[in-house]
């Protein structure tokens, strides 16, 4: 899943990597807040370790071989915020002294392996086993956690392929970089990575797990100790996702214009009608059509529109912090 | 002596496809065999490292921002150039790690002809070619201590520095510890080897509690030192002939991207 420079445009790296920074500057809060100084040097080995990981051989039936990216096993042993910090190291390595994976790309890959990846694959883990305690829990918790968690990130690749044609153009109309439309891009990468990866990843994090659990079950991570609810999970998986549905001028999976839905491919054919509810439906498109602001270039309007979108979600999450600092607060007095 | 030690036995393991095992160890000794490299590298007669990697991304930038093939012709005859004057064996690597990726970027945007996309087919293998190379010089051609050196000077906070740093160093370490434990795993499995999974977690389980040791090991060893995760520079900022012609080169290249742009 590792983007080379080229495939993507300067512009979707700079907005993917100005996305990085707040997800990074948080971790490495939460990091200090969690561990103590003296666990400090756990981390750098945490990054050599999910370095490593990459370097596995998990046998495939038939006799191949295949290899995991390990991101969700990493953040169910070191906790969410950790795994962010080692995997975005490890990628930086990989791209500027291995030459692996793209410098410019390096946001977009930290976004899709770093993040997503990570918190998408450990709070689902967290989410089932919070509700079926048991050692059953834990491990189906693992299971579905990593398997979605590499989904989702190579589902967020996937849609920053697809983007691509349709903000990037030159003057004659041709695609400058990556030229597959969503609809090309997103069967692409899930149809493998549903098929195969995730099992590869599925596999790897609960043999792991379990053997860590068995050998020595105080390594694994607590994170917090009351129940997280429903809504947390669902609002973190929306963070995750809120940036790419913004980046999506109008057709992210699932938010195809008029004209568009036709052109939806089903089970490999193509839809080739448009639901007549939604030819009639409430059009919504005032404020920022297509999230292209008028009189300015593509680009521009586009880097605009996310700024906006992830400035809109982090004022309204001080303004929900703070709500529940004052509830907080009630309930102490 | 005892009955059965004198039979003879005619004991032929059964085949097994445990590839997972050699291809595990040959990732692994691939990857410290090229930090090792590192040690061993003298100082060539070269431009600073914060030059390098200043103009690395640059590079790299022009180059994918860059809509002229006539521009991105002149950066492959200067990358070429820089090439020359590095030792056969590492321009091979180079330039296999680029074929490969070209060639898989250009099956890849095969079906694009067909959507009579005559553009990205030919021009972005190009540009993929182009910045791995460029990127692979870089990090051939300059010490790693010396990149960390570069990353200090771009003001990068010293906790990023130091988690590379570790890193770098454990990625050997770690490597070396699970090569030794695959060798185990590999002398154990004699025949048909029916726990593949169960071995694989346990060597990856075990460098994961190892990983663990040595992290508190290595803060002990911190404390006793006095080492509170803060670098300075000890290097002097020289400037020296080198450094002068290459940034006379990238300046005509600024130059010349802005010409054509």
């Amino acid at each position: 899943m590792h983007i080379p420079d080229n495939y993507l445009s300067p512009a979707t790296c700079a907005v993917l990597g100005a996305a990085m920074v707040p997800v990074l500057g948080v971790s490495i809060k939460k990091v200090k807040e969690e561990i103590s100084k003296a666990k400090l040097p756990q981390l750098g080995i945490g990054a050599a370790f999910s370095f490593l990981t990459m370097m596995f051989n998990v046998p495939l039936p038939g006799g191949t071989t295949g290899h995991a990216v390990g991101g969700t096993l990493i953040a169910i042993l070191l906790g969410p915020y950790s795994a962010c910090l080692a995997v975005s190291v490890a990628l930086l390595i990989q791209a500027l002294m291995f030459g692996d994976g793209g410098i410019l790309a390096f946001g977009a890959n930290a976004f899709n392996m770093a993040f997503v990846l990570p918190f998408v694959g450990y709070f689902v883990y967290k989410f089932i086993r919070d509700r079926v305690q048991s050692e059953k829990g834990e491990i189906i918790g693992a299971a579905v956690g990593s398997y979605f968690g590499i989904n989702v990130a190579a589902l967020c690749a996937a849609i920053e392929f697809g983007l691509q044609p349709l903000l990037f153009k030159g003057a004659d109309g041709q695609p400058l970089y990556c030229p597959y439309p969503l609809s090309v891009s997103i069967p692409a990468m899930l149809i493998p990575h549903l098929l195969v990866a995730g099992v590869v990843e599925l596999l790897f994090t609960v043999f792991i797990y379990a053997f860590i659990r068995k050998v020595s079950p105080g390594m694994i991570y607590e994170g917090a100790k009351k129940k997280s609810k429903a809504v947390y999970g669902l609002i973190v998986a929306l963070i995750c996702l809120t940036p790419l549905g913004l980046l999506a001028t109008g057709t992210a999976w699932g938010e195809w214009g008029m004209d568009e839905i036709q052109e939806v491919i089903t089970g490999g054919s193509a839809l080739n009608y448009t639901p007549s509810g939604m030819a009639n439906g409430f059009s919504f498109s005032a404020l920022m059509p297509d999230y292209s602001v008028s009189g300015l270039p593509d680009a521009v309007g586009y880097i605009a529109s996310a700024v906006v979108g992830v400035a809109l979600v982090i004022i309204i999450f001080k303004i929900i912090a703070a709500f529940k600092k004052d509830a907080a607060a009630k309930t102490k007095a | 002596m005892p009955e059965w030690l004198q039979k003879n036995e005619n004991y032929m393991p059964r085949e097994d496809k445990d590839t997972f095992i050699n291809k595990s160890i040959l990732s692994f000794l691939a990857l410290i065999a090229r930090i090792k490299a590192q040690d061993k590298k003298e100082d060539r007669f070269q431009a600073n490292a914060f030059f390098r990697v200043l103009f690395t991304l640059m590079l790299v930038v022009f180059v994918s921002v860059s809509r002229t093939f006539s521009f991105i012709y002149l950066v492959i005859a200067y990358l070429l150039l820089l090439l020359c004057f590095m030792p056969g064996r590492e321009i091979a690597k180079i330039l296999r790690t680029g074929l490969v990726m070209t060639l898989f970027t250009a099956i890849i945007l095969l079906p694009t002809v067909f959507y009579g996309n005559t553009y990205s087919i030919f021009i972005i293998p190009v540009k993929v070619l182009v910045s791995i190379i460029a990127v692979n010089i870089l990090s051939y051609a300059t010490r790693w201590d010396q990149i960390t050196i570069a990353l200090k000077r771009f003001h990068v906070p010293d906790l990023m520095i130091f988690i590379l740093d570790i890193t770098l160093k454990y990625i050997v370490m770690l490597g070396e510890f699970s090569v030794e434990m695959l060798y185990a795993l590999r002398l154990r499995s004699v025949g048909k080897n029916a726990g593949k999974y169960n071995a694989l977690s346990g060597v990856a389980g075990t460098l994961f509690l190892k990983s663990r040791d040595m992290a508190e090991d290595m803060y002990a060893a911190m404390e006793c030192r006095g080492f509170t995760g803060e670098y300075r520079i000890c290097q002097k900022f020289r400037f020296g002939l080198a450094d002068a012609a290459y940034l006379l080169i990238n300046a005509g290249i600024i130059y010349i991207f802005i010409r054509l742009y």
